[in-house]
């Protein structure tokens, strides 16, 4: 088990390696490929005033001059070390980690990336639980009770949560349940230190709207799942021992299913930590998506560049925490 | 000569041949008394009719084989026996006497108890029947928890026990291995341990051996005949291969489309079968008493569908004398009368044509060894 | 199978009808947080021309603000945004500032900090300023002029500050070394500016590299907020600004939400255009800009911070009802939407190829591209906006006569350039703006009527005047004989508007915004006037003379003096547009409850 983990750290740090090398290259290599001189380039990473010595200043600083690898280099150094970008006229200073400078906003990329997790990271957790707990739900009872009322009317449901798009589903919540009728209104993120109630309650319709797509998509799993995994013969085997059926269920039927889902489920939060962009921009939550979304706006490439690479990384860590649960969970995958 | 290795002691039944139809209590002591099992399962293709009236008594510490091929009904039989019929949409008729206790009668939560505890049962394909995210000293230890007020500790060491029993060597290691830890013969040896870790009073073996090769199935087979010695259980075993049952089986009840053909003891079914299907199991039973180049023969055509099952006698389309019985076999359904003292079969042609039948059968194979045997001394 | 999916179909008709209900059913009344009155709505337009819902009275309440994205900064230093200018008047108190009243005289600049408009001297190279004594800042010290010059003394490093105008470094008097700013070496340049001198606490005097009779505007940039040298923290000072208007910052979260709180050291005396009316300003910032729309509609949020206007839906919302639209105004934004008529790539160095541009071009389809007579704007056939002083109204080229087009007129000028049947350039605008497209697209149609075939070439806007539009020698060598742009100034008068669109010394070779490259003497003579005409009456008839000429030499084709549809919440106090900034004054709001 442990020379298992090991492996699997070391190739998440060389993918983590990879991924940084290659977020890199598309942009600081590929526009040079396209023919773009380090001026050219450097326009791209300035701000509102575009003058000529502005730019030049940002070609400094960044080093746009020097060999792809030199660049690639001090940028990783930077992430430990912390950056000075150097003109010959001024410096600006980057604090560790420097996952690049944005001098669009005058602001280091880490930072406003930091600011923006705690809203990502609670919305993404208080819906995964919400969608976890009533998708799986709702699944198992599916499967019991497969062919009746509750069968069919819930995968009906589950049928539109999973086509409806979220962008449908938020609006139509915040119609409702916002403008209309003010039960939820001016939904803004309150950090969960300042007033717990006041953040659970501007966090219900983000956390359902999310939730009810995901929730769907993991009650027609763990049907499908649990389906499967009662028609198998260690459950003919557990019911021949004379178990009560409340354990057949659970601790046999479920257990089995939930495998293949709690991969999935390990891969969809950590895909939604990058930021989950659509809901966040529903709802106005300024997250790590509606950072993307802003980043993308402006065109400003250190913060869509750090953005890029923090989303990997929380995709790379979810691999790595799913394929040590799966070991975790079945057996016959450590042997 | 001898056809089968019976096994030493207890030879024939002492117990009266039950009669075929009876709805009062059990007519015989016997621990398991089943009388007209019917199971049947309404499908969107029609009714399918499993089991079709099957009567048999069993003593403890005595073995049934329930001998047939693939969809005669055998494993259903038994899964009415545990009561696991309860919660699917099967329709069950007919009496199960378990001990005095009726179980077809009884509450699910009834059966459930004695599931595991009194009737337990083993399966043909350890690896896909045993749990492979739970240890094995779990899984046994799991049986024995439901039926027993003890502790965790308690049941582990059980565990450990029964593995030892079962002839499993370094048990307190093995018992927190995963099924697929182990190797076939040692995976099935578990599930008996399991099966037996609450010393259950009737033993359900399906296919105990089917999965294994010959060598494991020896050591299997002897494993479960030692056990039923020490505890004293009866053993129900289904199989389609009669080698297996010549080992093992007092009595042995051969069925064809969920109806009985014949039941006797194993001497009445291997020395004098009376049904044409007998026959042709044994005809087509590898054995060591016959010459390496005859070939095996097979009976004809398939089994037949349980939704519309053969008018008049069930097996009558693949019986090579059907012919004989004036066309009884096309119309009525043959009565299951005896042909001998507690043996019964199910055909129309008279006691008396089956021995002949019989008899010219055993003398032609005999007669094709000899002159083998002589071509090989040649 | 069939089954399922007939259950999935109810599904989603159910909630169909839930959504059709919502969005029919959409209360008339505007809501408002804390049960507004119901007094009728003032009326369409009512904010463009009066103050609604006048009022002093102070209530416990909180303002709020949505942000569709966010400031450039809260910094009154480093800011170059018209709502931020707006908003800085919350918690800053320029020299001069833009009489907080509706109409005409919005657009004059009034003293704020200081007692009286420059007195100028030393043939208009010397402009001095005295500040009201006993202002204070948001910690009761006493604001002195010291702190003026600290605060124009930091617009001179672009490296710290690099958002704001450039205006103090281009006109003050040069220093050699040039002056670098009070950060780096910092206790050498200090107070090292020469060009403003503090003779005293409350005296401020600037000299200038030329005379400048506009430099009443330039003070009244918020850069000449006071700031406290000790309370300086760079970059970092836009955090917390050190408040000398009636609010002060109580929390910054960068980028995501700002508190403001009363100033309990600010006085309503020294300060009339502002007011302090409640106890609480809230900005969220980076909200959903259709979520701000919604939320303005139901009454959960006061303002739209960014003031251009409401989107697409809600405008639709808005105009189609009686009541929403009396709750709503249409002001002029003082931007006007243009395009460049180049004049140095042939044929159109011709002026009369630019004059059949100008009459062929179909006003009507322009102004439905850039969003139609409410949101886009009104047809202009002027460069100012009327929002400019000295504006006055012609049309040479029947713009507003003929808004369709005149397309026998455009072939008579063709005929006069010598190319009686039409000629080609191309049109250069800017890609990810819709409006500019769509506009790009309807003028292409309609000039190919005439006979004039152009190519379409769109370009990103970030890099539209850094890289393309706004280097001649791009121009020149791709043929961009037209190209799109939109112009507001950093001060409403003529020189204001027009020195950088069309002043011959304006031209840059890369960042250029004269982009028809206009060298006309008689512009650049009444343009370098401005500086020395001491008369504030002369000096706004220039405005008008410019504004013809330019026309006349067809270097520019207006499109629309853009407008912006705004909802006015109906628990606003003090609510009207100020002229200037071309959205609502946010200095004076109030709550009626």
């Amino acid at each position: 088990m442990v020379t298992f983990i090991v492996r699997r750290l070391i190739a998440t740090v060389f993918l983590l390696v990879v991924v940084s090398m290659i977020t890199y290259a598309v942009f600081f290599l590929i526009p040079r490929l396209a023919g773009q001189n380090s001026y050219q380039l450097a326009t791209q990473y300035v701000g509102r005033n575009p003058t000529r010595a502005a730019v030049l200043d940002i070609e400094q600083k960044l080093g746009l001059n020097e060999p792809i690898w030199v660049q690639y280099g001090r940028f990783i150094r930077g992430l430990v070390f912390g950056e000075h970008y150097n003109s010959g006229t001024s410096s600006t200073y980057c604090p560790p980690p420097c996952f690049g400078y944005s001098f669009k906003s005058q602001l280091p990329v880490w930072p406003q990336m930091v600011s923006s997790l705690p809203v990502t990271i609670s919305l993404a957790i208080g819906a995964a639980i919400l969608w976890l707990v009533g998708g799986v739900t709702i699944g198992v009872i599916s499967a019991l009770k497969r062919g009746t009322l509750f069968d069919r009317f819930s995968m009906g449901i589950a049928l539109a949560g999973v086509s409806l798009p979220i962008f449908f589903t938020g609006l139509l919540s915040l119609a409702l349940f916002s403008y209309k009728w003010p039960i939820f209104p001016n939904v803004t993120f309150v950090p969960f230190t300042q007033n717990p109630l006041l953040w659970a309650r501007n966090l219900v319709l983000p956390w359902v709207t999310l939730a009810f797509l995901y929730a769907a998509l993991y009650a027609r799993l763990t049907r499908a799942g649990m389906l499967e995994t009662m028609s198998e013969d260690y459950i003919r085997t557990a019911r021949a021992k004379g178990l009560p059926e409340r354990t057949v269920i659970i601790k046999h039927g479920l257990r089995a299913a939930l495998t293949p889902i709690i991969t999935i489920f390990g891969l969809d939060l950590g895909a939604l930590l990058g930021g989950a962009v659509i809901t966040e921009h529903t709802f106005s939550l300024n997250g790590l998506g509606q950072f993307t979304i802003l980043a993308i706006d402006n065109q400003d490439l250190p913060e869509i560049l750090g953005v890029t690479m923090l989303a990997a990384f929380f995709i790379i860590i979810a691999n790595l925490a799913v394929d040590i649960l799966y070991a975790v969970v079945d057996p016959r995958v450590r042997h | 000569m001898a056809l089968w290795r019976g096994r030493t002691k207890g030879a024939a039944r002492d117990a009266a041949a039950p009669t075929v139809t009876d709805e009062s209590a059990p007519a015989t002591s016997a621990m398991l008394d089943v009388q007209d099992l019917k199971i049947h399962f309404p499908t969107d293709d029609g009714l399918v009719k499993a089991v079709d009236g099957i009567s048999f008594t069993l003593d403890r510490g005595k073995t049934l084989g329930i001998v047939g091929e693939s969809g005669s009904g055998k494993s259903v039989t038994s899964l009415g026996i545990m009561g696991l019929h309860h919660g699917t949409n099967a329709q069950v008729s007919g009496k199960i006497w378990l001990d005095g206790e009726e179980l077809i009668a009884a509450s699910a939560a009834r059966v459930r108890e004695l599931r595991g505890d009194k009737v337990a049962m083993i399966f043909q394909d350890p690896l896909s029947s045993l749990h492979p995210y739970y240890t094995v000293g779990y899984q046994i230890a799991e049986a024995y928890l439901i039926h027993n007020k003890v502790g965790k500790k308690a049941a582990k060491q059980h565990a450990v026990d029964m593995l030892n029993r079962v002839g499993i060597p370094n048990p307190q290691t093995r018992v927190d291995d995963y099924p697929h830890q182990f190797s076939g013969g040692m995976r099935q040896r578990a599930m008996i341990a399991m099966s037996l870790s609450c010393n259950p009073e009737l033993l359900i073996a399906d296919e105990p051996t089917t999965a294994l090769d010959v060598t494991v199935q020896a050591q299997i087979l002897d494993l479960m005949a030692d056990l039923q010695q020490e505890f004293g259980s009866a053993v129900i075993i289904i199989t389609h291969d009669l080698g297996v049952v010549a080992e093992l089986a007092d009595d042995i009840l051969v069925m064809y489309a969920g109806r009985m053909a014949e039941y006797g003891t194993s001497e009445d079914i291997f020395d004098r079968p009376a049904h044409p299907y007998a026959w042709g199991l044994l005809g087509s039973m590898p054995r060591m008493d016959r010459a390496r180049s005859e070939r095996l023969i097979p009976i004809p055509g398939t089994p037949p569908s349980l939704i519309n099952v053969p008018s008049g006698c069930p097996f009558h389309p693949r019986c090579a004398y059907a012919a004989n019985t004036n066309g009884k076999s096309f119309n009525e359904v043959p009565p299951l009368r005896a042909v001998g003292p507690g043996h019964l079969a199910a055909c129309h042609l008279s006691t008396d044509e089956q021995r002949r039948i019989w008899g010219e059968l055993l003398a032609a194979q005999l007669s094709a060894a000899d002159s083998d045997q002589q071509r090989e001394d040649a | 199978m069939p089954r399922r999916g007939f259950m999935g179909l109810a599904a989603a008709g159910a909630v169909a009808a839930l959504a059709l209900a919502a969005c029919g059913g959409g209360s008339s009344s505007g809501g408002g947080s804390g049960g507004g009155s119901s007094s009728a709505p003032a009326g369409f337009n009512a904010a463009v021309t009066k103050v609604v819902n006048p009022s002093n009275k102070r209530t416990n309440g909180t303002i709020y603000f949505g942000n569709s994205s966010t400031p450039d900064s809260t910094d009154p230093g480093d800011t170059y945004y018209a709502n931020m200018w707006n908003f800085s008047r919350l918690y800053t108190m320029p020299l001069m500032t833009y009489a907080s009243t509706p109409g005409p005289g919005g657009l004059k600049v009034v003293p704020d900090l200081a007692t009286a408009p420059g007195t100028v001297s030393d043939n208009g190279l010397t402009w001095t300023y005295h500040i009201k004594p006993n202002v204070k800042f948001e910690d009761g010290t006493t604001v002195t002029s010291q702190d003026v010059k600290y605060a124009v003394e930091r617009t001179f490093d672009r490296s710290v500050l690099p958002l704001g105008p450039a205006y103090f470094p281009l006109l003050l008097a040069p220093q050699k070394p040039a002056y670098p700013g009070p950060y780096k070496d910092r206790s050498k340049n200090i107070m090292g500016l020469k060009a403003v001198q503090t003779p005293d606490a409350t005296t401020i005097v600037f000299h200038l590299a030329h005379p400048f009779a506009d430099f009443n505007y330039v003070t009244a940039i918020p850069q000449t907020a006071p700031v406290p040298p000790n309370k300086d923290t760079g970059t970092k000072y836009q955090l917390h600004p050190w408040s000398t208007g009636p609010y002060k910052f109580q929390s910054y979260q960068l980028n995501k939400q700002l508190t403001l709180v009363p100033n309990t050291f600010w006085n309503p005396a020294t300060d009339p255009n502002a007011k302090q009316l409640v106890s609480k300003i809230v900005v969220t910032m980076n909200m959903n800009a259709n979520d701000i729309d919604n939320r303005l509609l139901a009454g959960d949020l006061n303002v739209d911070m960014a003031g251009t206007g409401v989107q697409a839906a809600a405008r639709a919302k808005i105009l189609s009802s009686n009541s929403l639209k009396a709750s709503s105004d249409d002001p002029i934004t003082g931007f006007l939407w243009y395009a460049y008529l180049n004049t140095v790539v042939p044929p159109m160095n011709n002026v009369h190829c630019r004059m059949a541009i100008e009459y062929a071009a179909n006003k009507t389809n322009l102004q439905t591209a850039y969003g139609g007579p409410v949101a886009g704007g009104q047809i202009a056939s002027t460069v100012s906006p009327p929002n400019v002083v000295g504006h006055k109204a012609f049309d040479l080229y029947e713009a507003t006569t003929k808004p369709g087009g005149d397309i026998a007129k455009a072939k008579e000028q063709l005929k006069l350039c010598g190319q009686p049947n039409g000629f080609t350039t191309g049109i250069a605008y800017r890609s990810d703006r819709p409006k500019e497209v769509a506009a790009a697209t309807a003028l292409q149609q309609a000039l190919s009527q005439a006979g004039i075939h152009t190519s379409l070439h769109g370009y990103p806007a970030g890099t539209y005047y850094a890289n393309f539009a706004g280097v001649p020698k791009y121009v020149h060598q791709h043929d961009l004989g037209i190209d799109f742009g939109g112009w507001a100034p950093d001060w409403p008068d003529g020189y204001g508007f027009f020195d950088f669109i069309s002043a011959g010394n304006t031209i840059g070779a890369a960042g250029n915004t004269n982009i028809e490259e206009l060298n006309d003497p008689v512009v650049n003579n009444l343009l370098a006037k401005y500086g020395t005409t001491t008369d504030e009456a002369t000096r706004n008839s220039y405005t008008a003379q410019i504004d013809m000429q330019i026309m006349k030499d067809a270097g520019i084709l207006p499109e629309v003096y853009a407008k912006s549809l705004l909802y006015r919440n109906p628990n606003l106090t003090n609510v009207y547009v100020q002229p200037y900034y071309g959205m609502y004054n946010y200095a004076v709001l109030g709550l009626k409850s």
